[in-house]
């Protein structure tokens, strides 16, 4: 205190003389934070024309507490205006405190975190704090930015949860994620296995014919009954000819009528057909 | 050419027509004073509405005549409340009316003044869709850094400010655009308010970081309790409606006065500036009244995208992954005309196709080949997602000082038919089954030609023949 009232006639010396026109400032300011359980805490002196060049640290339980005279050219004096001024530096937001202002211009604000709105408890980065000085008639104002302050917050003590409002505006793209397309084997294996699957029908050829397979009765049967052998057979393989146009272009209701005609034919040549296989059977030549 | 007198005439009519639908929602104005008599000093402002072909007709809020309403229509479509020194504004301007108003279109333009205490009625209206103003109804915004030297060079409560720019870049400039550089809007005596964090609000103008609210009359010697400062304080907000019905607060009606429009104000620093303000009236007045920020949808069509598919437009249903184009047609109008809207720079419109939640949100692209100087077309490309159900092709483009627009057109999406599917054969996997088929039938075919027609071998008989 006494050594900022022996600096106090220097500083108005050099504001005198700095700014000819009556203008607004401030001197013997002093920031201190004082710790709720006592103890001593960070004491600062702030001036207009230089900003603190370290932030001041400020725990969750402490208090700010800023001091200053404003003086208009130099006389203390009371504005109408004292601010502190904290302000988030990404967006912008400002927070302001008025100080308590007495008629000599000594004027004084304390703040704590719950002095803060929740926006500035979220900031990532220090506050930048500055004083507003101004009042009425021609003197200039004063706007100066003195120092920082860094928010300490408590790990322990989760801080107030801050949810944006709602803003109109473009919101972000969502592209659908689609399912992945089926997938097959590599070709080679499919293409093996499926020559495998066909080898299977000379297999089963060749060991028909090792088993003494043949088809000599043919003759004696077209000669028996040729019109009945000849449609019973060809319906069968027409059936799955039918088949193969259904796999391939025809619908359901394409392929069942064909599916009932056929059938019929199968039917009704497969009695004579097989009756003359069970001719033969019963003649012992089975 | 005997059609050509009647069509002049129609012509003719049309051309009246246009003339006197000024805003795209009616033009009879009802002005709203202490005194008829009043109407002199704002005689610029409200001959510059006239001049846009607004009917302007002034009452007194202690008029028996007065009625916002008659048989449950709207009597008027805008409303402009000067400051009144009433306390209360009568039984036909209650808040429940004014917000009835509101709901049925109707557009209000309300100014303050730090002289004249805010009717009741018209706090809680303000209330009602979150603007808050200084608690004993009046206050008085000043500015120790940028006022008027010439008129208020002690009481520093003539704001001078730059006309104001958007308050955020995606936003369309329409209040500062194509002012000089030099030119500043006063702000003379006027309230701030504050506004909450509703949506539908928007600060159109903002107070400079250094001004701050009192009261003049507690508050003379010292700023103790501190209403608002700085940016927090709104000198004039703007509120839409969901139905795009606008409201705004006004904070100076002073600002409207002749005295201020094309005024020569001078800066603290000795610089002298010519006014913004009738050209910023004009721009508030017809933002509020529905002439600037309407949008309007001309057409929208949606149609499948993929060669050889179906040209249909609009069609109701779709198939899953099918490839869709979507596009909409839009017009913005502006004091007399619709021309082509262009969305803000940094703004986008977007489309979603939605089922509950938005499956896709994607941007859609300004398309010259279906635009005209009355109307842009945007559209987009995309496939559906690979789900089924009802879904909404949504464009909800709502933003600050934009007339609202929701658009949403439903359509099925029905997933694969079974002959929609890739064939088997093209799938190398199904290749081993396929040949499997074939060896099936083709061993069925040899087992049918065998049993009937194979003799039984020659030892075979002989065996048979012992057993027997």
């Amino acid at each position: 205190m006494r050594f900022s009232q022996s600096i106090a006639p220097a500083l108005l010396f050099l504001s005198g003389v700095a700014q000819a026109a009556s203008s607004w400032g401030f001197d013997e300011g002093r920031i201190s934070v004082v710790a709720k359980k006592g103890g001593a805490g960070v004491k600062e002196k702030i001036n207009a024309r230089t900003p603190l060049s370290t932030p001041v640290s400020l725990g969750s339980t402490d208090t700010l507490k800023i001091a200053l005279t404003a003086k208009d050219n130099g006389q203390g004096k009371r504005p109408h205006q004292a601010f502190l001024v904290l302000k988030e530096q990404d967006s912008g937001l400002e927070a302001p405190y008025p100080l308590t202002v007495k008629e000599s211009g000594q004027a004084v604000v304390s703040i704590s975190h719950k002095d803060l709105p929740v926006q500035l408890l979220h900031a990532s980065k220090p506050l930048k704090a500055s004083v507003v000085i101004g009042s009425f008639g021609s003197a200039k104002g004063l706007n100066a930015p003195v120092f920082d302050v860094k928010l300490e917050t408590d790990p322990n003590v989760p801080l107030p949860a801050y949810e944006k409002p709602l803003r109109y505006g473009k919101k972000d793209e969502i592209h659908h994620i689609f399912k992945a397309d089926p997938k097959s084997p590599p070709k080679v294996i499919s293409l093996f296995f499926a020559a495998a699957v066909l080898a299977t029908v000379p297999v089963l050829f060749v060991s028909w014919v090792f088993l003494g397979a043949n088809i000599n009765h043919l003759s004696k049967a077209i000669g028996a009954a040729p019109l009945s052998h000849v449609t019973f057979f060809g319906s069968i393989v027409a059936m799955e000819f039918v088949f193969f146009l259904y796999y391939t272009s025809w619908n359901l209701f394409q392929t069942l009528p064909v599916i009932g005609a056929v059938g019929l034919v199968t039917v009704l040549s497969g009695t004579k057909a097989l009756g003359e296989v069970q001719s033969r059977r019963l003649a012992g030549e089975r | 050419m005997m059609r050509s007198p009647l069509l002049s005439f129609f012509a003719f009519l049309f051309a009246a027509l246009c003339v006197s639908a000024v805003s795209t929602t009616g033009n009879r104005v009802l002005a709203i004073l202490d005194d008829v008599a009043e109407k002199a000093i704002y005689s610029k402002f409200l001959g510059d509405l006239e001049g846009r072909g607004f009917q302007l007709t002034f009452e007194t809020p202690k008029s028996e005549s007065l009625a916002l309403f008659k048989l449950g229509e709207r009597v008027y479509d805008h409303v402009i409340f000067f400051p009144t020194k009433t306390k209360g504004l009568g039984p036909n301007l209650t808040p429940n009316i004014l917000v009835q108003f509101l709901n049925a279109n109707g557009n209000i333009l309300q100014t303050l003044s730090s002289g004249v205490s805010t009717p009741n009625s018209l706090v809680s209206f303000l209330s009602e869709v979150g603007i808050e103003l200084p608690v004993d109804r009046t206050g008085l915004v000043v500015d120790h850094f940028s006022y008027d030297t010439s008129s208020a060079a002690d009481s520093h409560d003539v704001l001078l400010l730059p006309p104001p720019a958007p308050i955020r870049s995606d936003i369309k400039n329409l209040f500062s655009a194509g002012a000089a550089k030099d030119q500043v809007l006063a702000f003379p005596r006027g309230v701030g308010a504050v506004l909450g964090s509703s949506e539908n609000l928007t600060p159109i103008l903002r107070a400079p970081r250094t001004a701050y609210s009192y009261n003049p009359k507690e508050q003379s010697e010292v700023v103790d309790d501190l209403f608002a400062a700085g940016q927090q304080l709104s000198l004039v907000s703007a509120f839409q409606a969901l139905n795009s019905a606008r409201l705004v607060l006004l904070g100076s009606a002073e600002l409207l006065q002749d005295k201020w429009f094309d005024a020569d104000v001078t800066k603290p620093d000795g610089t002298t500036h010519k006014t913004f303000n009738r050209e910023f009236a004009k721009r508030l007045s017809a933002w509020a009244f529905q002439e600037l920020g309407v949008l309007r949808v001309n057409w929208i069509e949606h149609r499948l995208n993929e060669v050889g598919g179906s040209n249909e437009t609009n069609p109701g249903i779709y198939r899953i992954k099918n490839d869709v184009k979507y596009t909409i047609s839009l017009s913005e109008y502006a004091y007399d005309k619709w021309s082509a809207f262009s969305v803000p720079k940094n703004d986008v419109l977007q489309l979603e196709f939605s089922m509950l939640s938005p499956f896709h949100r994607l941007p859609l692209k300004f398309d010259e080949s279906h635009s005209s100087p009355e109307a842009s077309a945007y559209s987009v490309s995309f496939k559906l997602p690979d789900q089924h159900g009802i879904f909404n092709f949504k464009v909800n483009y709502k933003r600050p000082l934009l007339s609202n627009m929701e658009e949403k057109n439903t359509v099925s999406v029905r997933h694969m038919a079974h002959d929609e599917w890739p064939r088997s054969f093209v799938i190398s996997g199904a290749w081993p089954w396929i040949a499997g088929i074939g060896a099936t039938v083709t061993g069925w075919i040899a087992f049918c030609a065998l049993w009937m027609y194979s003799a039984p071998p020659a030892d075979y008989k002989k065996e048979s023949k012992k057993t027997q």
